[in-house]
């Protein structure tokens, strides 16, 4: 697919940041996420390409606003979700406890 | 339902994952070869680049048999191929703000070349 993860040859995107000793990971939910993605990779529902594929399938404005592991999990939620793993609903309902949770820790 | 233990982990992701497969296929191409990557567009998954789409290059190597990923992300088989490494002029891919001596080298799977001289770029 014509998507907006195919950047060769795309200008005004800027150089490259190199960072010293770049860590695997920037936050601990980045963690997370790759290893839900890896357990959830192992039950076989799909293979490495599927996957690209989910990463890679969504509206470009969206694709390059979203940093590499955002991508990871939008992903991960697509895949889950075409295969009836998870619902949508579900999803929303635990991001609104957390919220919660966060404003009473407030 | 096959789980991922916390104690298997290490080992898999150490042993690392290869869509390589062993058939031994003919491959269409051989190393040297000049070959015209096909001009495609498709709605699902390729890993052709459209940088790289309908571009005349040199294959530098022929990386053996693999899953092809366009039909494996659409379900529709492993359609094993042979993958070469191909080596595009800046100057193809860019054209006059091409640097000259630069190259690409891309690792694309024998559905997406044809050989040069075959004419039409979105023949099958």
């Amino acid at each position: 697919m014509n998507g907006g993860h195919d950047l060769g040859g795309m200008h005004g995107l800027g150089p490259i940041e190199i960072e010293a000793d770049e860590p695997l990971f920037h936050a601990p939910w980045e963690r997370r996420v790759f290893a839900l993605t890896l357990a959830m990779g192992a039950r076989g529902e799909w293979n490495i390409d599927m996957s690209r594929h989910a990463r890679e399938n969504r509206d470009p404005v969206d694709y390059l606003s979203s940093s590499y592991y955002e991508i990871w999990l939008k992903g991960l939620e697509v895949l889950l979700q075409e295969r009836g793993l998870v619902t949508p609903e579900e999803i929303a309902a635990r991001m609104a406890a957390l919220a919660t949770d966060r404003e009473a820790a407030v | 339902m096959p789980l991922l233990r916390a104690d298997q982990v290490e080992a898999v992701l150490s042993r690392g994952h290869s869509t390589r497969v062993a058939l031994d296929i003919p491959p269409r191409f051989r190393s040297g070869q000049a070959v015209l990557t096909k001009n495609i567009n498709p709605q699902g998954h390729t890993r052709l680049p459209r940088y790289a789409r309908g571009r005349k290059g040199l294959v530098l190597r022929d990386h053996g048999v693999f899953v092809f990923p366009d039909s494996s992300a659409a379900g529709t088989g492993d359609c094993p191929q042979h993958l070469y490494a191909v080596r595009f002029s800046a100057a193809e891919l860019w054209g006059p703000e091409g640097e000259p001596g630069q190259y690409v080298i891309v690792d694309l799977f024998e559905d997406y070349l044809l050989p040069v001289g075959a004419g039409a770029t979105s023949a099958k």
